[in-house]
C-alpha cells in the first residue's frame, strides 16, 4: 500500500518538476537573483531580529514573553491555514493532472497524499521563512538551551499538519456539494473564493466586535497571572497554544505533555483529513475539469455573430481563457485581490477604523505619494498574470505561429490584459484609498495616475521576462505559478527598482513638491516601458518560435 | 502553390529533413505519405512557420513563410495533428475568433458557419466549450474556421486519423471542392488505402528524404512487380 502511494507521489513530482529544456543561462538566472536577493534576506534577517527583541523586552519584565511564541505560532498556523485553503483548491481541484490517475486503481487517500507533497513543499518554505529566525532569536535572547533548539525544529515540522488538515476537510465538504451544480467550472471558483471571504469576514468581525471595555478589563486580569496573555491570545487555539508551551517549558513536564498534546493533534487532524478524504474527494473531483454543456439556442448564435478588430477579438480571447481556467482565475485575479484585501484587514485590526482617518495627516505629500506608489507597485509586480503571459499558452503557442497576427501585436495584446487584470487591484486599491485612508483628492489623483502608468511597465516587464524564458511544456496550469523563479525576478525588475528609486528620492531633501516628484516617477516609468518596448521589438526579432 | 527548396531541418544534430524538394500546384490534392516519424508533421510545421527553417526556403503562393510571414499566413488555413486547441472558448467564440483574425464580413461568416457546421453536425454544439468537444468534433471545428476565411492554400496533418465514416467522406468531399475551385490541398497521411480515390498526386517521404513524387498511375508504373498500391507504399518506407 505504502509503496503505492510512494509510487504515485514520485510520478507526480517528476510530471510537475522536471523540466526537459532546462538551460545554462537559466542557472545563471538563478544564481544571478540569488546573489540579488541575498541583500534583502539579511536585511529581512535583521529586522525580525530588532522586532524580537524589541518585543522581548516589553513583555520580559512583565513575565509575559510567552506570548511572543503564542503570537508566532498564531500568525504561523492562521497563514499556513490561507496559504493551505488555495493551493489545497488548486491541487486537488483545479489540477488537471489528477485525471490522468483517476482510472488507475488507487485509493481516494494515496491520491491525497501524493497530492499533499507539493503543498507541503510550499508550507515548510513559508513556515521556515517566518518561524526560523524568529525562533532562533528568541532563544538566543531569552538564553535557551540546546534542548530547546532542537525541539523548535521538531516543532516546525509539525506546525503545518494541523492548518493544513483543517483547510482540506473545510474545502473537501464544501467541493463534495458544489460538484454537484450545474456550472461547475464557476460554482468551483465562486465557492472557492466564498470559503475564503467567510473566513476573513468572521475574524474580522470578531475582531472590531470586541468590546474595548470589556477588553481592558479582561487585559489587566490575565496579565496578573504567568502567561496570561498567552492564554488570552492562543486559549481559543490549542495547536498555537501548546506549540508555545513546548518551548516555553521545555525539559519540564508541562513541556513534555504539550509536545505530546501537539502530536497527539497532528496526528488526529491528518487521520481525520484522510478519512474524510476517502469519503469526499473522489466525489467533488469527478468531472470537475469538464466544462457544461448548455442547451442549444440558436439566437445565442446568431447574437454572437459580431466582427471585432484582431486587437479586441485577441484581448478578447486571452481574458475569457483566464476567467474560464480555475487555475488562472485563482492564482492571476483572485490571488491579486488579495494583497489589498490583506491591507484592509492589517489597518483595520491595527489602528481601530477611527485613527485611520489620521494617515493623510501623519504623513508629508511627497512620502504619502512615494509610499502609496510603492504598495501598488509591490502589488501589481507581484501579479502572476504578466509572468505566464506566454507560458500560460502552453503546448498551443504554436497557434500563435501559423495564424496571420503580428509577433509584436500579440505579444502587445497580452501585456494589454496583463494591465486590465491590473485594473481590478488598482480600483481596490482607490476605494481603500479613498474610504479608509481619505487622501486627499489631488494626492489620489497623481497617485492613480502613475499607477496605471505603473501597471503598464509591470505588465510589460513581466511579459518581457517570460517571454525571455517561457515554460511551455506544462501538463498542468500549477507548474506556471510554483517553484518557477521568475515571480521573483519580476519582482525584483519592478519593485525592487522602484524600490531603491523611491528610496533615493526619499532621502534627497531637495525634492519635496508632490508634481516634482510625480514628475521624477513619470519619467523613470516612461523611459522603462520606453526600454522595455525596444528589448521587446529585438527579442521577438530574434526568437519567435520560441522552444518549437 | 506550394515551393519547398532544399529545406533541412534537424533537432539536437540528429537530422529529421533532408534536403527536402517538393513543388504542389494549383487546383490539386496532394498526399504528403510516410510511416510514423517520417517527418510529415516536421515539414508542415515548417510551412506554416511553427517550427524555424534550418536551411533552404519555402514558399506558398509566392510568399516566402519565413521573409513575408504575414502575407504567407494569410495564404492557407492549418488542421494541426492535435485540434486540441483554444479549449476554453465555445466552438462559436473560436470561429467569430478566426473571422476577425482574417477579417471575414459578418453575412459571409453566418452563411458559411451555418452550412459547413450543420454539414458536420456540430452546430448545435457551437455554444458549448471545445473542451466539451470529443477529438472529431475538434477536428470539424478547425475544418470549419479554415472554410471560414476559404484560403487558396490548405494544409492538413493527418486530418482523417479520428473522424467517423460520414465525416471522413464528408472533408474528402470538401478538400475536392476546394481544390476544384483552383485551390492547392496538402494533406498528410500515414497510410495509402484511406487516400488512394481522392488524391491527384502523392508525395512519399521517409527518414526525412522524398522518395516519390507523382501521380498514382506514375507509381503503379515504375513498380510493376506489386500488386497493390498499398504494397508499394509499403516496400518503399520498409526499414529493413
Ligand atoms: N520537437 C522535436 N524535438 C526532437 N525531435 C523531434 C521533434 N519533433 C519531431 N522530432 C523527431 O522528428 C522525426 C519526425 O517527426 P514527425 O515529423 O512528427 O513525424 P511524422 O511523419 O509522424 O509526422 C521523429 O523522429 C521525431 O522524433
Ligand atoms: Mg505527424
Amino acid at each position: 500500500m505504502m509503496h503505492k502511494t510512494f509510487l504515485l507521489a514520485k510520478t507526480m513530482l517528476k510530471m510537475q518538476y522536471r523540466n526537459p529544456d532546462r538551460k545554462a543561462s537559466q542557472t545563471f538566472m538563478y544564481i544571478f537573483s540569488f546573489i540579488i536577493l541575498l541583500p534583502i534576506l539579511f536585511v529581512y534577517i535583521d529586522i525580525m531580529r530588532g522586532l524580537v527583541q524589541s518585543l522581548y523586552q516589553a513583555f520580559e519584565p512583565i513575565g509575559q514573553e510567552s506570548v511572543i511564541l503564542g503570537l508566532l505560532f498564531l500568525t504561523l498556523h492562521f497563514l499556513l491555514f490561507f496559504i493551505s485553503m488555495l493551493t489545497i483548491l488548486t491541487t486537488f481541484y483545479f489540477s488537471e493532472d489528477i485525471e490522468s490517475f483517476i482510472p488507475f486503481p488507487f485509493e481516494p487517500y494515496q491520491l491525497l497524499i501524493s497530492k499533499a507533497i507539493n503543498p507541503f513543499i510550499y508550507l515548510y518554505i513559508t513556515a521556515s521563512a517566518l518561524y526560523l529566525p524568529f525562533y532562533f532569536f528568541y532563544g538566543t535572547i531569552s538564553g535557551a538551551s540546546i534542548l530547546y533548539f532542537i525541539v523548535g525544529i521538531i516543532l516546525l515540522l509539525l506546525t503545518p499538519i494541523v492548518p493544513f488538515s483543517l483547510a482540506a476537510i473545510l474545502i473537501m465538504f464544501v467541493m463534495r456539494f458544489v460538484n454537484v451544480a450545474k456550472n461547475k467550472d464557476r460554482s468551483k471558483v465562486i465557492a472557492g473564493i466564498a470559503t475564503l471571504v467567510f473566513i476573513i469576514g468572521i475574524n474580522v468581525l470578531v475582531r472590531i466586535n470586541t468590546n474595548d471595555d470589556a477588553f481592558i478589563e479582561n487585559m489587566v486580569m490575565f496579565l496578573q497571572e504567568q502567561d496570561g496573555l498567552l492564554q488570552m491570545l492562543t486559549g481559543f487555539y490549542p495547536p498555537a497554544y501548546l506549540s508555545t508551551k513546548v518551548l516555553i517549558g521545555i525539559a519540564t513536564g508541562v513541556g513534555v505533555l504539550s509536545l505530546l498534546g501537539v502530536i497527539t493533534l497532528c496526528i488526529l487532524g491528518f487521520v481525520l483529513f484522510l478519512w474524510l478524504g476517502q469519503l469526499l474527494y473522489l466525489k467533488g473531483v469527478l468531472g470537475v475539469n469538464t466544462g457544461n454543456k448548455k442547451s442549444f439556442s440558436e439566437k445565442k448564435i446568431n447574437k454572437s455573430l459580431h466582427n471585432n478588430s484582431v486587437w479586441i477579438s485577441y484581448i478578447k480571447k486571452e481574458l475569457k481563457t483566464i476567467i474560464r481556467t480555475p487555475t488562472f482565475l485563482m492564482q492571476c485575479i483572485v490571488q491579486s485581490l488579495f494583497g489589498p484585501f490583506f491591507l484592509v484587514i492589517i489597518l483595520m485590526l491595527d489602528f481601530g477604523n477611527n485613527s485611520l482617518a489620521n494617515f493623510s495627516e501623519a504623513f508629508s505629500e511627497k512620502s504619502m505619494i512615494l509610499t502609496l506608489f510603492m504598495v501598488s507597485i509591490f502589488i501589481l509586480g507581484a501579479n502572476p498574470t504578466s509572468y505566464t503571459s506566454i507560458s500560460r499558452e502552453g503546448k498551443n503557442w504554436y497557434t500563435n505561429l501559423f495564424l496571420p497576427i503580428k509577433p509584436k501585436q500579440i505579444v502587445l495584446s497580452k501585456i494589454g490584459v496583463a494591465s486590465l487584470i491590473d485594473l481590478l487591484t488598482i480600483g481596490l486599491l482607490l476605494t481603500i484609498m479613498l474610504f479608509f485612508l481619505h487622501v486627499p483628492g489631488e494626492i489620489l489623483a497623481i497617485w492613480l495616475f502613475l499607477t496605471l502608468l505603473g501597471s503598464i511597465y509591470t505588465s510589460s516587464m513581466g511579459t518581457y521576462l517570460d517571454f525571455l524564458n517561457p515554460k511551455l511544456n506544462w501538463t498542468d496550469e500549477q507548474e506556471l505559478f510554483k517553484m518557477r523563479f521568475i515571480g521573483l525576478v519580476a519582482l525584483l525588475f519592478t519593485a525592487g527598482i522602484f524600490g531603491i528609486i523611491v528610496l533615493i528620492l526619499w532621502n534627497i531633501q531637495y525634492f519635496q513638491g508632490s508634481l516634482q516628484i510625480a514628475g521624477i516617477l513619470f519619467l523613470c516609468l516612461t523611459s522603462g516601458i520606453t526600454i522595455i518596448q525596444k528589448l521587446l521589438t529585438h527579442k521577438i526579432k530574434k526568437k519567435y518560435h520560441l522552444h518549437y | 502553390m506550394i515551393e519547398i527548396k532544399n529545406v533541412t531541418k534537424s533537432f539536437s544534430s540528429r537530422r529529421t529533413i533532408d534536403h527536402l524538394n517538393l513543388t504542389i500546384p494549383h487546383g490539386k490534392i496532394v498526399g504528403f505519405l510516410g510511416p510514423n516519424g517520417a517527418g510529415k508533421s516536421t515539414t508542415i510545421k515548417m510551412m506554416t512557420g511553427i517550427l524555424p527553417i534550418d536551411e533552404g526556403t519555402i514558399t506558398l503562393n509566392g510568399y516566402d513563410i519565413e521573409k513575408q510571414p504575414m502575407e504567407a499566413k494569410k495564404t492557407f488555413g492549418l488542421v494541426p495533428d492535435h485540434p486540441d486547441m483554444f479549449l476554453r472558448l465555445k466552438g462559436m467564440e473560436y470561429l467569430n475568433f478566426i473571422g476577425d483574425i482574417f477579417n471575414i464580413p459578418s453575412d459571409i461568416r453566418k452563411e458559411r458557419i451555418e452550412r459547413v457546421t450543420k454539414q458536420f453536425s456540430i452546430y448545435t454544439a457551437l455554444n458549448d466549450y471545445i473542451q466539451t468537444y470529443s477529438h472529431g468534433m475538434r477536428q470539424k471545428i478547425i475544418v470549419t474556421g479554415v472554410l471560414l476565411h476559404d484560403p487558396p492554400i490548405w494544409i492538413l496533418d493527418e486530418p482523417l486519423t479520428g473522424l467517423d465514416p460520414k465525416s471522413s467522406y464528408l472533408l474528402k468531399e470538401m478538400l475536392r471542392e476546394h481544390a476544384e475551385k483552383g485551390n492547392t490541398v496538402f494533406f498528410s497521411s500515414h497510410g495509402l488505402e484511406v487516400v488512394e480515390q481522392l488524391v491527384d498526386e502523392v508525395a512519399i517521404i521517409n527518414h526525412g528524404k522524398l522518395l516519390f513524387y507523382g501521380t498514382l498511375q506514375e507509381l503503379r508504373e515504375q513498380n510493376p512487380s506489386n500488386d497493390s498500391l498499398e504494397e508499394v507504399f509499403l516496400e518503399m518506407t520498409n526499414d529493413a
